[in-house]
């Protein structure tokens, strides 16, 4: 059994630390940049597809349905193999994370759009009786009931971007599945390495996901998390001493 | 320190002479099915004015006009010196300052789930009415003490119970300082424990001279309260007068049938 294990693990990893650690930086790297940009437009596709008008509806509802009936890697493989041949070169970073954004922002424009609809038409006529305006009511009270219920889809959405990025290992994106490729094709050991790698990416996957699963937990439960929410509810506790004193 | 007892009432520049809102001529229609059909209605600065009817009749419709929630298709309506709809066009130029002066009670409550009680009566007061934190939480506290929730103020809706969201939905109505209020159903959602509480503060209200349309089938607390009542029917204003000639002695048969209904159900 321990001759077998010593057999498995012969690669010399404290050779390849900083290809894990840089791999590892890249593929946060992608993962944030896309995200933020993923659900940024998907924001954006979901308000439009909120819209009354048909001509804002219909452009937002094909986007949504064009991206995600299509393969996460015919899009990198558009985006990086098949632009140059219409005049757009853009760098493996930039192809990566515009992929990226296209295909989860149609994941993510679903999920907001159910999440901004879930939330009770009452909302919005009771804000509105008191005087707030369209903006205001969809800043204080449509979206924050909407990040509650749009939550779990978008934790879920997010841990699959993590492991997506390994797609980039096909235009080498120098993220960490990239890495791994280099260091199997350097020690021709592919079943140690990849075993490896996937341990790393479950180290950051399993523990990020349970993050957001207790995050999750603490904004349904009401916990206060802004500094403005403390302070004010502080400020309440406050008020209500004195009038009790 | 004993919160300091808060004027939300009366506008001084206001007499009684001059209605508090002015309704003429007002239509409306859903999808060609006709909801108003020409009503007619001031209501005097300090009176509380009940509206009854059936289900579908036009009610809720026609308060929701009050403070534009609806746009009617014909008709004026003028709150105080200030005309805010006529003939088909909303002529108010600033809606949230309308809305500060016209607050809303809803059937439903629809306080804000994500939110304490005391952010819920906190929330417009800063992003609406620009009043600074500190004010509008000490507002909001002293509005909770006086539905009688200080001690909930730090609750979240779905820990209350009805009675006690909907008179956090009455403080926060209260928090902008209007000098109207519109109820509409209040205590329909309520078992009879809950309804007593909202009526309790509802009675307050009258007694201190805000003035009220509420939107109602509690005939014996209309009664009560009410200074003028009236039924609606069809989208149409069939009977109205004081709150014993249309409850005990309505002229018309369609008033007396609903009358009787509603009194042999409470």
């Amino acid at each position: 059994m321990f001759t077998a294990m010593s057999n498995l693990f012969q690669v010399p990893w404290n050779d390849y630390v900083g290809n894990i650690a840089e791999g590892l930086a890249r593929t946060l790297g992608y993962t944030i940049a896309s995200f933020i940009g993923a659900s940024i437009l998907g924001l954006l596709i979901a308000l439009m597809r909120l819209n009354r008008s048909t001509l804002v509806r219909v452009p937002a509802a094909f986007y949504t349905e064009l991206f995600k009936n299509v393969p996460l890697l015919a899009i990198i493989f558009l985006t990086y193999f098949g632009l140059p041949s219409v005049g757009i070169r853009l760098q493996v970073f930039e192809a990566g994370v515009l992929s990226l954004v296209l295909f989860y922002a149609a994941y993510l424009s679903e999920i907001f759009r159910a999440a901004i609809s879930g939330v009770h038409r009452g909302q919005q006529e009771a804000s509105q009786a008191l005087g707030l305006g369209r903006g205001k009511t969809f800043t204080h009270v449509v979206l924050p009931q909407a990040v509650r219920l749009a939550l779990p889809g978008t934790n879920t959405m997010f841990v699959d971007l993590i492991k997506s990025t390994s797609l980039l290992v096909t235009i080498s994106a120098a993220e960490l599945m990239t890495n791994a490729q280099l260091i199997a094709s350097e020690t021709f050991r592919s079943l140690e390495v990849y075993l490896v790698i996937s341990a790393v990416y479950f180290a950051i996957c399993y523990p990020l996901s349970q993050s957001l699963l207790l995050l999750e937990r603490k904004i349904q439960a009401g916990v206060p998390l802004s500094f403005t929410r403390r302070r004010r509810l502080r400020l309440a506790a406050t008020f209500l001493a004195e009038g009790r004193g | 320190m004993m919160p300091e007892k808060i004027h939300i009432v009366t506008n001084p520049t206001q007499t009684a002479a001059r209605p508090a809102i002015r309704i003429s001529g007002l239509r409306k229609s859903f999808d060609g099915r006709v909801v108003l059909d020409g009503v007619d209605l001031d209501v005097p600065t300090g009176k509380i004015v009940s509206i009854i009817g059936q289900s579908g009749g036009g009610k809720t419709t026609l308060m929701r006009c009050v403070n534009l929630l609806e746009q009617p298709e014909h008709g004026t309506i003028a709150i105080g010196d200030e005309e805010i709809f006529n003939q088909g066009k909303v002529v108010c130029r600033d809606l949230a300052r309308l809305r500060q002066r016209v607050g809303m009670v809803f059937q439903r409550f629809n306080l804000f789930p994500h939110l304490t009680a005391v952010e819920n009566v906190v929330l417009a007061q800063m992003h609406a009415a620009s009043i600074s934190e500190s004010e509008a939480v000490k507002r909001a506290v002293q509005l909770l003490t006086r539905v009688g929730l200080a001690k909930r103020a730090m609750a979240y809706p779905e820990q209350m119970s009805g009675g006690e969201q909907q008179r956090v939905a009455i403080a926060r109505a209260l928090a902008l300082g209007p000098t109207i209020l519109l109820f509409d159903e209040p205590t329909s959602a309520l078992d009879p424990e809950s309804t007593g509480e909202v009526l309790r503060v509802m009675r307050e209200l009258a007694t201190d001279g805000m003035t009220m349309i509420i939107v109602t089938h509690e005939l014996p607390f209309a009664k009560e309260v009410s200074d003028w009542v009236v039924f609606i029917d069809s989208g149409k204003i069939v009977e109205q007068g004081t709150a014993v000639d249309v409850l005990e002695r309505p002229k018309e048969p369609r008033t007396a049938a609903y009358a009787a209904r509603y009194a042999s159900l409470a």
